[in-house]
């Protein structure tokens, strides 16, 4: 094996060491320790991305991909609900940022609109609402936390290798990644599409993007909508069970307050 | 209480007509009167560049006079009814044995404090002699607080700033029951 | 990469002094409607001149700039901070994409009036951040740990996601006629045909028009602040800067609103006789467009404070009955009309402006009526049958 090999994976079991170590459980178990150990980690890793375009743009991708990778480990670690619901948010608009430096403007803003803009402000709403102070003794323990640290450190440092080595051995000039893509789209859709490969990320790639998932990608579409539309089912069927149970449960309040015998909570 | 009381008066919300529930032409006659008023006559008195025109000075409460009689006297008896009826507790009266004949006492000291008045009237009102009246001068201003506690010269004072725009009220109400006009306006 | 940096820095110039400006004739406009006169003392600074109240914005400014720093105690500190920068940053940066003009003739080509040209989700690029945005009233509101805050953030959140389907509903008609997601082909569409969409699609309009109030959270919307209940709702603990902060983004909203709605329905720069349609312009004609654009903003605008003053608050149930069963299904209707028109009288737009006026807008009275008398927004404020308990 390579020193760099060998960077790489005592960078990922630092990380995920690291991580192990911040997250939630009850008492206070060396955090401090772990931050440093995480940091230490994604440093190590981020010193072998190489060069990836112009100066611009490789800070750029450096400074949002960190926050990102920061923002996704402290939306598991931290203990109150809420920093880690805001947390996710942050790591959701760093990854519309990748999409974005990457060109695909539509993949961006859509991700920001359905998961920060509906999910998570539900989810928000949902939190602040329950438990607005994450006292409650499940939210202290994450569950299967060796596991889930290793994996997610794995998953970074694997992305990582595959992005700087790809970069090294085919030194690819600065618009590499539309390139990348359209190769993979080629590969990918070599049976679909006979007339060769399609880059979508053309000035009007919006349109593109749906004229293609509406011909090469029809039948994918349309699953999800029908998966969609039974979930949307499955929700009024939810709603409409506990709308019907509700007037008796009011009824027999009703009666109860009747019949007891203080008149407190009858005089309005 | 029970919903079916006889001392329950249920009161329906009345039933929307069709305008009311298409909600848009409810919407457009609102605009035409917030419109009408845009361009409207304004009810803002620019004060240090125009002064406010008081419709009736008969019922204005400003700062106080202490009336004088023909002969140029204080008409205050000292009574201390203005002081009793004082809701604020601003009026201080030292009164003494009067010089002259008509009466027994007259004040040897009147003083208000104008900054504790809340200008209610009840001074005026409760005045058996009509002597202490409240004029249509608002522009009060002062600056310390022992400037703003009038005494008695200061009170007679304004009576003989005030005495010729606004004669005292007993005759003009007197003159306005005997004439049947109504008092004019626009003092100051 | 100047030139982007030139438009961001005049962007932000024009529309901060504009926010000033705004907040200023609000009160007039208030003022007036109330038969006042409203501030017109503040002049130029250290003299006499008035200039009608127009250095009023300067004035607040300072006093707002000068005020104390003051974060009470019972806060949760990060996102007390968090929350005021948040709003102000997302409705900042919704300007990106929106073209503030039509494009200015240059020796080699020409330069665009928007600041990332060639963005091609800009509509959905408003939306992400206006979504972005809710996150500062709801952290505001919870961060604030007060229960006025908090009951603010909740209904703001409620409010805000529940419009932003009709929002949506009346943009897709737009995207169908338009073909693109990009604000300066709507509004080239439009210009090109001579027909605003507001006369192609009325009850798009109309819905938009409610949805975007909404969004803007402007009366009768004004649900998250609502003084008179809630004291000022999810800002109640804010003051100084990051009140200035909120209420400018507040006011930025409400530009957004009015840019939104003059680009996807009044015809952007457009104007019949004066702008013309095509790219080949003289620098006379793209500054004609840029100041009909700006004149249908602060028409819009004064719209929006027109409706604050003449129409009084919903109530939370009223707010949601209207979203759900008025505005979605309005919504949908128009989508299924728009793509009926598109489908089978693609040139009618063309051809015969008068006649799709026409039709759209009696089809809009019809389904605006049978939706009034489908969904009526009267109250659940009934009698309860005798014997249960009155609910």
């Amino acid at each position: 094996m390579s020193p760099e090999s060998w960077l790489y994976a005592g960078a990922t079991v630092l990380g995920a060491v690291g991580m192990w170590l911040l997250l939630p459980r009850p008492g206070e178990r060396m955090r401090w320790v772990g931050a440093a150990m995480s940091v230490v980690s994604l440093g190590l890793i981020l010193s072998q991305v190489s060069a990836l375009g112009d100066m611009l743009s490789q800070s750029m991708f450096i400074v949002i991909g960190s926050t990102t990778v920061i923002s996704a480990a402290a939306a598991v670690t931290f203990r109150n609900p809420v920093y880690c619901a805001i947390w996710f948010a942050m790591m959701l608009l760093g990854t519309a940022g990748l999409f974005m430096i990457q060109g695909s403007h539509f993949l961006s803003v859509a991700t920001i609109v359905v998961y920060a803009g509906a999910i998570l402000v539900t989810l928000l709403f949902v939190l602040m609402l329950a438990n607005p102070r994450g006292n409650a003794p499940y939210d202290r323990v994450s569950w299967e936390g060796p596991l889930s640290a290793t994996a997610g450190i794995v998953l970074v440092g694997m992305l990582t290798m595959t992005l700087g080595g790809v970069l090294k051995s085919k030194s690819f000039a600065a618009d590499m990644p539309s390139e990348l893509i359209a190769a993979q789209e080629a590969q990918a859709d070599d049976q679909a599409d006979a007339a060769g490969p399609v880059n979508i990320l053309t000035q009007d790639h919006s349109a593109s993007l749906g004229a293609r998932m509406f011909s090469a990608h029809l039948v994918s579409i349309e699953v999800a909508g029908v998966l969609l539309l039974a979930a949307l089912v499955g929700a009024v069927a939810i709603i409409a069970h506990s709308r019907a149970a509700q007037p008796e449960e009011a009824k027999s309040a009703a009666q109860v307050a009747m019949q007891a015998p203080s008149e407190n909570g009858r005089d309005r | 209480m029970k919903p079916d009381d006889p001392d329950i008066l249920w009161v329906d919300e009345p039933k929307l007509g069709l305008a009311g529930k298409l909600y848009l032409p409810l919407i457009a006659q609102g605009l035409t009167t917030t419109t009408k008023h845009l361009f409207g006559k304004k009810v803002t008195v620019s004060y240090p560049d125009s002064e406010p025109e008081i419709a009736n000075p008969l019922i204005y409460r400003g700062v106080h006079r202490l009336n004088r009689d023909e002969q140029g006297r204080v008409k205050c008896v000292a009574c201390f009814l203005c002081a009793t009826a004082c809701p604020a507790h601003c009026i201080d009266i030292i009164g003494t044995e009067s010089p002259w004949e008509d009466r027994e006492k007259y004040p040897e000291s009147f003083t208000i404090d104008e900054l504790r008045c809340i200008y209610c009237g009840m001074c005026e009102e409760a005045c058996p002699v009509d002597a202490i009246e409240l004029t249509s001068l608002y522009n009060l201003t002062g600056r310390s607080r022992e400037e703003m506690v009038f005494d008695k010269e200061k009170l007679l004072s304004v009576f003989d700033q005030t005495k010729d725009a606004e004669p005292m009220k007993s005759q003009t109400v007197a003159n306005s029951l005997a004439d049947t006009t109504p008092p004019k306006g626009g003092a100051s | 990469m100047w030139e982007a940096l030139i438009k961001i820095g005049l962007l932000i110039f024009v529309i901060m002094t504009a926010v000033a400006y705004f907040v200023l004739l609000e009160r007039k406009v208030a003022a007036w409607v109330q038969d006042r006169k409203g501030p017109n003392r503040v002049g130029l600074p250290l003299t006499k001149i008035r200039l009608f109240g127009m250095g009023q914005p300067l004035a607040d400014g300072v006093k707002m700039v000068l005020k104390e720093e003051y974060i009470p105690g019972h806060v949760d500190k990060a996102l007390y901070v968090l929350a005021p920068i948040s709003i102000l940053a997302s409705a900042l940066a919704t300007f990106a994409v929106i073209p503030f003009g039509s494009i200015w003739p240059t020796a080699d080509g020409y330069i665009d009036f928007v600041v990332a040209p060639g963005f091609d989700a800009g509509l959905i690029y408003v939306f992400a951040l206006s979504g972005i945005a809710v996150y500062g009233v709801i952290l505001g509101g919870w961060a604030s740990n007060n229960k006025y805050s908090f009951l603010g953030g909740l209904r703001s959140s409620a409010q805000l996601i529940a419009y932003e389907i009709p929002l949506s509903l009346g943009i897709l008609g737009i995207v169908l006629t338009a073909g693109s997601l990009r604000l300066d082909t709507v509004i080239a569409q439009q210009a090109e045909t001579g027909m605003w969409n507001a006369f192609v699609q009325p009850l798009g309009f109309v819905v938009f028009l409610v949805a975007a109030t909404a969004e803007a959270a402007r009366l009768p919307f004004d649900l998250p602040e609502a003084e008179q209940e809630l004291i000022g709702g999810f800002h109640t603990e804010y003051s100084g800067m990051k009140l200035v902060m909120y209420a400018s983004a507040e006011f930025l909203h409400m530009i957004t609103a009015a840019f939104l709605i003059v680009i996807l329905f009044l015809g952007g720069w457009h104007f019949w006789g004066i702008t013309g349609s095509g790219t080949e312009i003289t620098w006379v004609t793209a500054l004609l467009r840029v100041l009909v654009l700006f004149a249908k903003i602060c028409l819009v605008v004064f719209g929006f404070m027109m409706v604050r003053w003449t129409l009084p608050r919903f109530r939370f149930d009223q707010l949601m009955a209207l979203a759900w069963k008025v505005m979605l299904p309005l919504g949908m209707v128009n989508l299924v009309l728009v793509a009926a028109m598109v489908e089978y009288f693609n040139n009618a737009v063309a051809e015969k402006p008068l006649m799709v006026f026409l039709v759209m807008t009696g089809l809009m009275l019809v389904s605006i009526v049978v939706t009034a008398v489908l969904a009526p927004l009267g109250s659940r404020n009934e009698r309860s049958p005798v014997g249960d308990l009155p609910t």
